[in-house]
């Protein structure tokens, strides 16, 4: 990939993950993986255990920060820049200088920007022109990451509820500390999305005395009460007893109908193959095969996919 | 029955009286001014320990880190002597300041290690709960993980300055004056020339001060308790 795909055609994006790579010390979870979320967009993310969704998913919110690649929201960057991705910068590193030294070929730029690309060649210390370069990257581009994530809502597996806080109080911390409203502008916005999910008699109790189901439907609206342009959920639903699974895919799938953009992981082959305009499979770290749910449900191509769908279908 | 009629004479005493007046002051000056060091120290230590490795941070966490190893792998006497002989070893220099100093430093380094412990206990999906939705880390930190970590901190805390005020009756051993040297004092052969009239009345000054101690954190323990059950 080269610098020309940044950055111009963001009318319809939303996310845009580039090449990201996530390594955990020797354990290389993410390898590389590509994929643009489109506005308007649901996008269900599917694979065996271990695969690298919820790692994928926590790197479009720097949750984990990716060891390589970029992540953008939009025209901006989340991630730091990646070096590999800018002739320019590549050009002014020492690794680059050296190899230029030594070269004759009058194609010499473009095969060892190649080769630094490839063998990932750059060292720690590149030298204080590619530091500059690099920077004037980032400056340009990057947004700042908390008001990124005021942008994305997420929604965990175990609920994560504010336990020190009264239901109110879980929806309205966000929108007030981080001054977007005023206390009384946030409460009554929490009440209007606690009242939609039928919890408003619910507003000051703490979470532990709520049910699981409960305690996911007011995480999804706490995220909501940012206005998210976008939703991530990290398999929302597998905490659940079987019996309250339900109520909470009927409120994703609301919100799905609203137009809302979301890319979720999830075990539920069927609510996927239900919402989802794409799904992504996801094995060994990689986006093995990614479809409609028509195409990947109905006729999946990759052997891994057969063998997934198969077990769980 | 000596051991009641020593009793009455301890306290209808002027002179033992105000010896074991003059030590419970030293014993409770110390003890508190020691235990307010080493919260606060304790406190600032746990939020440099716990905060994200980077570059200049690097130096201020080795700092802390040393300071706790040290502090814990070192007897509290040693401590004490060293304060007392090495770093204020001038003439004139307080030996109330000398003993807080010691007792505070030291009590800094259990408190933040107790600190610590609280905030790492609490869950991590709480701050990343709060992070997902753009909340700086010293918001998320200080609204919700601080909030949770101080109701599992605060028993031992508790446990800490228990201790502490235990601990002080060695400042005896530099000279000092607290309330164990005045039990010394009021048994040796100048005065009552008996040990275990005085010995057992400071013994239960210490019980009672702990007892108070005790019921103070349980009341705050129960308090903050209520604060999730509704
Ligand atoms: N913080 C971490 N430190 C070390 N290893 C990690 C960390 N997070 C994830 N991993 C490892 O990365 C791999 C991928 O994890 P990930 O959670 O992304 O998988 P997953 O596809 O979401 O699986 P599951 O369906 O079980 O949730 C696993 O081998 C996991 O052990
Ligand atoms: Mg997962």
């Amino acid at each position: 990939m080269t610098n020309g795909d940044n950055g111009n055609e963001t009318g319809a994006r939303s996310v845009y993950i580039k090449d990201v790579h996530k390594s955990f010390g020797s354990l290389h979870v993410l390898q590389g993986v590509s994929t643009t979320i489109h506005n308007g967009e649901k996008v269900a993310v599917i694979g065996p255990s271990g695969s690298g969704k919820s790692t994928l998913l926590r790197c479009m919110n720097l949750l984990e920060e990716p060891t390589g690649g970029e992540v953008w929201l939009d025209d901006r960057l989340l991630t730091r820049p990646d070096p590999y991705f800018y002739p320019e910068v590549l050009r002014a590193s020492k690794t680059y200088a050296s190899m230029m030294a030594q070269a004759t070929a009058a194609t010499a730029d473009e095969q060892i920007l190649q080769r630094i690309r490839v063998e990932k060649l750059l060292r720690r210390h590149e030298g204080r022109g590619f530091r500059t370069a690099l920077a004037a990257v980032e400056q340009k581009n990057r947004l700042d990451i908390n008001h990124a994530r005021q942008r994305m809502g997420m929604v965990f597996q175990h609920f994560n509820l504010f336990n020190n806080m009264t239901v109110l109080q879980n929806l309205t911390l966000a929108p007030v500390q981080l001054k977007l409203k005023t206390k009384e502008q946030a409460e009554q916005r929490a009440m209007e999305l606690l009242e939609r999910i039928g919890l408003a008699d619910k507003k000051d109790k703490y979470p532990s005395t709520l049910s699981g189901g409960q305690k996911q439907r007011i995480a999804i609206v706490r995220a909501l009460a940012m206005n998210p342009e976008i939703m991530l959920f990290d398999e929302p639903t597998s905490a659940l007893d079987p019996e309250m699974v339900g109520e909470v895919l009927d409120l994703i799938k609301q919100l799905a109908n609203e137009g809302m953009t979301m890319v979720i992981v999830t075990h539920e082959m069927g609510f996927a193959r239900e919402v989802a305009d794409r799904v992504l499979f996801m094995d060994g770290g990689n986006i093995a095969e990614e479809g409609t749910p028509a195409e990947l449900f109905s006729s999946p191509k990759n052997a891994r996919t057969q063998e997934f769908l198969s077990k769980v279908l | 029955m000596k051991f009641f009629s020593q009793i009455v004479e301890l306290f209808s005493t002027e002179k033992y009286m105000d010896i074991i007046w003059e030590g419970l002051q030293t014993t409770l000056i110390i003890s508190v001014l020691a235990a307010l060091l080493g919260l606060l120290l304790g406190t600032l230590v746990a939020l440099v320990t716990i905060s994200p490795q980077s570059g200049w941070m690097m130096v201020p966490k080795a700092i802390c880190k040393a300071y706790v190893t040290i502090v814990r792998g070192t007897p509290m006497a040693l401590q004490l002597f060293i304060m007392a002989y090495v770093v204020f070893a001038f003439r004139g220099f307080p030996e109330e300041l000398t003993a807080t100093l010691a007792f505070g430093i030291n009590s800094g380094a259990y408190v933040a290690e107790n600190i610590r412990g609280g905030i790492l206990s609490v869950d991590i999906g709480q701050t990343e709960a709060g992070r997902a939705l753009g909340l700086t880390r010293k918001i998320t930190l200080s609204r919700i993980v601080i909030p949770q970590a101080i109701k599992n901190v605060i028993p031992s805390i508790g446990n800490e300055l228990i201790a502490l005020i235990k601990e002080t009756s060695i400042v005896s051993m530099i000279g000092m004056f607290d309330l164990t040297m005045a039990a010394k004092i009021i048994g040796s052969g100048n005065n009552m020339a008996s040990y275990i009239v005085p010995m057992t009345v400071v013994a239960l000054f210490y019980l009672a001060i702990v007892y108070l101690l005790t019921f103070g954190i349980k009341l705050i323990e129960r308090r903050l308790r209520a604060g999730d059950k509704r």
